[in-house]
């Protein structure tokens, strides 16, 4: 018998297809129903009770079982036990801040670019000494002890540690550091070759733990190319390097290191590379010094978007992301286990050891004037300047150093008499430009938008400064004048020739970052005084830069100090005249090409003090500090601001702002000084 | 003979000096923007803490243009690359100094084509078929809804509709993975459970890809078709009583393909630039991204290693469908 069936009509199906799909939409649309807890259970619980025992008072506990409803459970969050081939409670995962490993088979880091920040730098090896700005401290890592050198700093002995073994189980010494020297000068290939053939008439190793540096020249800061801050020279393994024909050719896989983690594997597409904690991590530099890492498995990973890194963190794939002020925002506002690094506003990453700012060409007009750039500096009003470059989260330094790590310390709050007593010339009468008070206005200002923080001076210091410069465009105007500018009609200013005065403010085109958000800011300042300021974002910045084709930028006003320690030559030194170089030509110096006779003399100094002379380094670089503020070749506005995620969901105690433990980044070489600290949640 | 003498040579020479040409064009581009490689891998030394000093500079300076081939004149240069070329050797990368070229685009590049051949014969096809009918059924319900899809699919900006899939199908639904090409851990070898894996991780790019393109092609087709089916030819045919289905294939869709056969040789060739942002929304492995760091780099012999291949890509397939169009369209004769 056939059987009869209905066929559904295109209307009847498109009907049907419409009110299921309404009805789908409602219910994901409705309140959840509050979760009531009904059921009941027996508990045992202790009660103490006290009785009268034969007319005595006695305390007497007892076990009894009461019913009892049942604590509600927190709703189960959804996070794979495995992460592709890995355990996931067992594992950190962080990600690779240069993108893409393009070579990813290749670990012979000594020459060309191999992404250090895929892990190589960060877990699997150590330098001799280590820079961790956090704490300001320099930590010696295959060093035991400071570098020693003759009086005249033409030779240069360092102490290595003992019981240091790499990967392979091979004990590290002497031999690896000279080995490593003798290669890096054999190759030009090499991309320090140049600096130890420069420096270097010999190397030998005294003993299984010393070697000794006879230089060609005298150079008191001979060793801080062994210094890591995101970068030096390392060791290679002298018995694997040895055994190849052309160490220049040689891929260095798998990689061998002498940090607490040994290579495990990598995405030949170089998405990823993870590594294993070693069995004998006691014989790495940070198991000696903080004892076993926690993780089991570190795993770099490329996120090539930031909303792939916040998902990842949402769903528990991302232990720390790095993120831009709106990601981090984002972040926070949709996890439940995600924290900053600060816990309050301005929640921030404010310990970078960078100086952001404003970086004039010095060599180009009007910026060759100093009372040009003081008069840029006095147009600005920090409040309105930091609210619109970060979202007031910034810490002004006054100085060209940042505020952080030792430098608050050593330099900041020294030069606080001298700051507050420094005065310009404006039209025959001093003017006193610093305001101590400058912090204060911009944690009013915060505070105002409604964030909330705590109000304690040590608060406002750290998150804020010490202070910065007075908001004075009467006294700018004055300057300006002085020196033949003009307005128009229209109240714009016009130059000395009578010519609008047009400033282009160079910076990158990633307009999140430092650059570009001291621009935004500077420009917006600039045009509000009367300057016809514009932002000119070019991909062609660093090249325009070292020529000196610009008239502004947003590059650092200084050079990076090296964040950890009191010595200021790294920052100090890019101001040497010996590095200038004609408008057209690359400089070699900082790229104000701002230089005078008197810093050259301060420069010369500190060459010639031993850089461990901590009281003699902090007075010359003092006088350094002092030099750059008066001539104020670039502004120093607020220092470097990062945007940390760290999810607490499988791994606790990170280093935030309570308990700044080391530098809180995932891709600095400091990384591995975390990971002994790192508590696992157990989940 | 006619046709070799008359067409085929002159369109074979033509071939040779269009790859000529461009990849001259791409041989100075590079060097004329003011991104010096030599510099840009100094600013990464400077980056990574090297200590430079101003006599190590200018060495540095030196000894990088020597390894990177810069030295000598830009006719020097341009002597020496087409000497290589002919050797089959794209040089080596600067910034990944000394990895190969030929091995940085041949790893990145079965995934490129992996995802991007598969899903324009997808899209073309699926875009085609149903465009074609939609354009011949234009007044029936079905393809109204259809068009109203692709109205609203279309203009959605690719890098908006990625994401949007990446935020449904990856965090809401949690179907698919957020980021790269295949599992952590994963290590690419000739199994079924690394191909499963890696159709997992491609499932959202393709989607993404074909949606989009898919309602291109679809609206393309159906605005041809339509315009086809007012022809007189068509009009005749159906008051001559020709099978429907026969006008359908032979006489409207098979005439609206044309253009669109040159669509697909185009898009084919294109395919050996990458596909940029699938790769940034998806972490996907591929050409893009590696095209994109080399520009950004001044990577001048991976820029044009990258982009000779999408030379060769464009203008091969262009001389295919000129070669082959006699077959498409019997309107046109090279005798």
């Amino acid at each position: 018998m056939k059987e009869s069936r209905k066929k559904l009509t295109r209307r009847e199906f498109l009907r049907s297809a419409a009110v299921f799909t309404t009805a789908m939409v409602a219910t994901a649309c409705t309140t959840p129903t509050p979760q009531i807890i009904t059921q009941r259970e027996e508990v045992p619980i202790e009660v103490t009770r006290v009785v009268e025992v034969a007319g005595t008072p006695v305390v007497q506990v007892e076990q009894v079982v009461v019913t009892a409803t049942a604590e509600p459970a927190p709703p189960k969050e959804k996070a794979p036990d495995v992460l592709g081939t890995f355990p996931r409670s067992e594992t950190f995962i962080a990600r690779i801040l240069t993108g893409r490993v393009g070579s990813p088979d290749n670990f012979n880091w000594w020459v060309g670019w191999k992404w250090s920040d895929r892990g190589l730098q960060n877990v699997a090896t150590e330098a001799l000494w280590t820079v961790d700005f956090a704490t300001g401290e320099i930590i010696n890592g295959l060093a035991d002890g400071d570098a020693k050198y003759n009086a005249d700093f033409t030779e240069c002995t360092i102490p290595l540690r003992k019981g240091v073994a790499w990967s392979d189980g091979e004990p590290f010494s002497a031999a690896d550091v000279v080995y490593t020297v003798e290669t890096l000068m054999a190759y030009t290939e090499f991309g320090a070759h140049n600096y130890f053939v420069n420096n270097v008439a010999s190397v030998t190793a005294v003993d299984d733990y010393t070697v000794k540096f006879v230089l060609n020249q005298p150079n008191s800061r001979f060793h801080t190319t062994f210094l890591d801050r995101w970068g030096c020279t390392r060791i290679m393994p002298k018995h694997i390097f040895e055994k190849e024909a052309d160490p220049v050719q040689f891929t260095f896989n798998p990689f061998v290191g002498v940090g607490p983690y040994k290579l495990h594997s990598f995405d030949p597409q170089g998405a990823w590379t993870a590594w294993e904690r070693r069995e004998d991590w006691d014989k790495s530099p940070t198991g000696i010094l903080y004892g076993m890492p926690k993780p089991k498995y570190v795993i770099y990973q490329f996120f090539a978007d930031e909303g792939a890194q916040i998902l990842a963190q949402l769903t528990h794939q991302l232990d720390a992301a790095e993120l831009s002020a709106d990601g981090l925002k984002a972040l926070l506002a949709q996890s439940k286990t995600s924290r900053a690094y600060q816990p309050t506003f301005p929640f921030v990453v404010n310990n970078d050891p960078c100086i952001t700012g404003i970086n004039f060409n010095t060599a180009r007009s009007p910026f060759d004037l100093l009372d040009v750039r003081w008069a840029l500096l006095l147009a600005i009003d920090i409040v309105e300047y930091t609210s619109i470059a970060v979202d007031s989260s910034g810490t002004l330094s006054p100085v060209h150093v940042p505020h952080l790590g030792p430098y608050p310390r050593d330099y900041i709050r020294p030069m606080q008499d001298w700051l507050k007593s420094f005065t310009i010339d404006v039209d025959g009468e001093p003017f006193a430009p610093y305001d101590p008070e400058a912090p204060k206005r911009v944690a009013a200002y915060a505070k105002s938008r409604g964030y909330v923080f705590p109000d304690t001076p040590e608060f406002i210091e750290q998150a804020f400064g010490l202070g910065w410069y007075k908001y004075a465009p009467d006294v700018a105007e004055k300057l300006l004048l002085k020196n033949g500018f003009s307005r128009n009609a229209d109240g714009k200013w016009l130059l000395p020739d009578g010519k609008p005065w047009k400033i282009s403010f160079l910076c990158e085109t990633t307009l999140s970052g430092m650059g570009a958000r001291n621009a935004a800011a500077a420009v917006q300042q600039w045009k509000k005084f009367g300057i016809d300021a514009e932002i000119f974002p070019s991909e062609a910045r660093a090249d325009l830069i070292a020529v000196g084709d610009f008239d502004v930028s947003g590059d650092w006003p200084a050079q990076e100090p090296w964040g950890a320690g009191p010595d200021l030559y790294r920052v100090l030194d890019r101001w040497n005249s010996a590095y200038l170089r004609p408008v057209g030509e690359r400089t070699q110096g900082h790229s104000c090409r701002w230089t005078s006779e008197k810093m050259d003399n301060i420069i010369k100094q500190l060459r010639e003090t031993d850089p461990f002379d901590t009281e003699k380094v902090i007075a010359i670089g003092i006088e350094g500090l002092k030099e750059a503020v008066t001539n104020m070749p670039g502004i120093p506005t607020y220092g470097y601001i990062g945007f940390v995620g760290w999810d607490e969901y499988f791994w606790t105690n990170y280093p935030g702002s309570e308990n700044p433990y080391t530098q809180p980044y995932t891709h600095w070489p400091n990384f591995k000084y975390m990971t002994p600290f790192l508590e696992p949640t157990g989940r | 003979m006619t046709f070799v003498k008359r067409y085929l040579i002159p369109r074979l020479i033509q071939y040779v000096l269009v790859i000529w040409l461009g990849i001259t064009v791409v041989f100075l581009i590079p060097r004329i923007t003011p991104n010096d490689p030599v510099m840009r891998m100094i600013d990464q030394m400077q980056a990574r803490g090297s200590t430079l000093e101003p006599g190590t500079m200018d060495a540095i300076i030196r000894d990088l243009t020597q390894m990177y081939g810069l030295e000598g004149s830009w006719l020097d240069q341009y002597w020496a690359f087409w000497g290589r070329l002919f050797r089959g050797d794209l040089g080596v990368s600067f910034f990944q100094f000394p990895t190969r070229v030929n091995k940085l685009i041949f790893t990145a590049m079965p995934w490129t084509l992996g995802l991007l051949l598969t899903t324009t014969a997808i899209t073309w096809t699926l875009g085609n078929i149903i465009g074609g009918l939609a354009g011949y059924y234009s007044r029936k319900g079905w393809s109204r809804i259809l068009d109203a899809v692709a109205m609203v699919v279309r203009p959605l900006p690719y890098y908006i509709f990625a994401f949007m899939l990446l935020l449904i199908f990856a965090y809401v639904v949690r179907w698919f993975p957020i980021t790269g090409g295949a599992s952590l851990g994963a290590i690419p070898t000739f199994t079924w459970a690394f191909i499963k894996d890696v159709l997992w991780h491609s499932a959202l790019p393709a989607i993404s890809l074909i949606v989009l393109g898919g309602a291109v092609t679809f609206q393309t087709m159906k605005l041809l078709v339509q315009n086809i089916n007012a022809e007189n030819f068509v009009q005749y045919a159906k008051l001559g009583g020709v099978k429907e289905n026969r006008i359908v294939g032979k006489y409207v869709i098979r005439n609206a393909l044309l253009p669109q056969i040159t669509g697909l040789a185009l898009g084919l060739g294109q395919i050996f630039s990458g596909a940029l942002i699938t790769e940034i929304v998806y972490g996907y492995p591929g050409l893009g991204m590696l095209l994109y760091r080399a520009i950004v780099n001044g990577d001048y012999n991976l820029i044009m290693g990258i982009t000779i291949f999408s030379i060769f890509g464009i203008t091969t397939a262009i001389l295919i469908v000129d070669l082959t169009y006699p077959l498409f369209d019997p309107r046109v004769r090279y005798t």
